[in-house]
């Protein structure tokens, strides 16, 4: 990094760590963190500035946030759940003989496609990667794509001959798992593009798309 | 809830964080259980509307999970990493809504500072020091940044101050303030 880059990107840095850049600046700078260099800077900055932290009385927030929480990210249907060593045990015994094939699946399922959201070749705004039998995928942003105040982007599954599938928001910095539903993973074996709408903030509220469609694009296999 | 009135030490958040990476919502459950309290405190004193920070807090959650495996237990500490988090979803809110301070009856929910410390944030070495060498001006305006989110703006009109002299302080302030930590780091 030159010299004179660096510099800005120092001052940027921190005033992106200290909350101070307005909300584009601050997207455009976003863009910027994909580079290990700049993210260093930021961390450096992030040390610095946790002196400023203050001590506060913790509050307590109420339950319905954790029940939201839940309902975000779907946790009662994720099957992974955590086993004491002995049930472990018992339980692999058990699989062992009954099903084989549970001992041979790796603990991150494979990347089993790919897609790229992109304007044209040399401008991917997000690169999404379907992982095992499409029961996750991961969203990384290459691009950020500009968003407006108020508005939220939102990713479909395209299934032929069918309506499109909200596959949840997407993300404009770093990147996002997203663990499927059953009825995202039906939708998204049967759909061979994917695409991306301009959404009211926090997502459709129809469970269709009701903005304008900003990129469509090929799902193929990894 | 199992929440104790002091934290449990840091690396057994790391760890926590460690297991939701795995997917581990016992985990995270107990995670949040332990530091939701922190976080909703960290919130309310900068979106000062209890509804907004409550949906906000949602956001923070959703993300620590999807991002656990992000975290490098080796390179930082689970709460800083955490709070940065909770810093960064409020901050993006009140820029994007371009939020205000609103009416005082509202403000009245704002957690106190405590001299206890409970949260246990580690401060960089020779930070009070170097902290101390701002002016008053200066340091107000990074105080009112970083722990209430305050934009530019807001800062001038809250200090009544022009907001030329807010930018150039709260730039040359940073500035000092690194150049100060890194030499108080050289002669340690």
């Amino acid at each position: 990094m030159k010299s004179a880059n660096r510099e800005l990107v120092d001052r940027l840095a921190a005033e992106y760590v200290l909350g101070t850049l307005r909300y584009r600046a601050r997207r455009r700078f976003e863009r910027w963190l994909l580079s290990p260099q700049v993210g260093a800077i930021v961390k450096a900055w992030e040390e610095r500035l946790a002196g400023l932290e203050p001590n506060l009385t913790p509050v307590d927030p109420p339950a319905e946030v954790w029940r939201g929480i839940e309902n975000k990210l779907e946790l009662r249907k994720i099957r992974r759940r955590p086993v004491t060593r002995w049930m472990a045990i018992a339980a692999s015994l058990l699989f062992f003989v009954a099903v084989g094939v549970f001992f041979t699946r790796p603990v991150a399922p494979p990347i089993t496609g790919t897609s790229l959201l992109a304007a044209d070749a040399q401008t991917i705004y997000w690169r999404v990667e379907v992982l095992g039998d499409r029961e996750e995928l991961t969203v990384h942003v290459q691009n950020v794509y500009d968003l407006p105040q108020g508005k939220a982007h939102e990713l479909w599954a395209l299934p032929e001959g069918g309506a499109p599938v909200s596959l949840g928001l997407m993300p404009h910095m770093g990147d996002r798992r997203v663990v499927l539903t059953a009825a995202q993973r039906t939708a998204l074996a049967n759909s061979k593009q994917i695409a991306v709408s301009l959404e009211p903030e926090g997502g459709s509220p129809t469970g269709a798309p009701t903005g304008p469609v900003l990129l469509v694009a090929p799902l193929a296999k990894a | 809830m199992d929440r104790t009135d002091t934290l449990p030490p840091d690396i057994e958040l790391a760890r926590l964080l460690q297991r939701c990476a795995a997917s581990d919502t016992a985990a995270f459950r107990s995670l949040y259980d332990k530091t939701s309290p922190i976080l909703f405190a960290r919130l309310l004193r900068m979106l000062r509307r209890r509804s907004v920070a409550e949906e906000v807090l949602q956001d923070v959650f959703v993300r620590i999970w999807q991002r656990a495996s992000q975290f490098e237990a080796h390179r930082g500490h689970a709460l800083a990493w955490m709070v940065t988090i909770a810093r960064y979803c409020a901050i993006d809110l009140m820029r994007r809504e371009r939020m205000t301070l609103v009416s005082d009856d509202a403000i009245a929910e704002i957690p106190d500072e405590t001299a206890q410390d409970a949260t246990g944030f580690e401060k960089p070495d020779n930070f009070d020091h170097c902290i101390g060498k701002l002016n008053d001006n200066t340091r107000k305006c990074l105080t009112l940044a970083f722990v209430e989110g305050r934009s530019h703006d807001e800062i001038a009109r809250l200090t009544t101050n022009p907001l030329g002299s807010v930018k150039s302080w709260i730039r040359r302030g940073l500035l000092s303030l690194k150049e100060c930590l890194s030499t108080a780091r050289q002669t340690t």
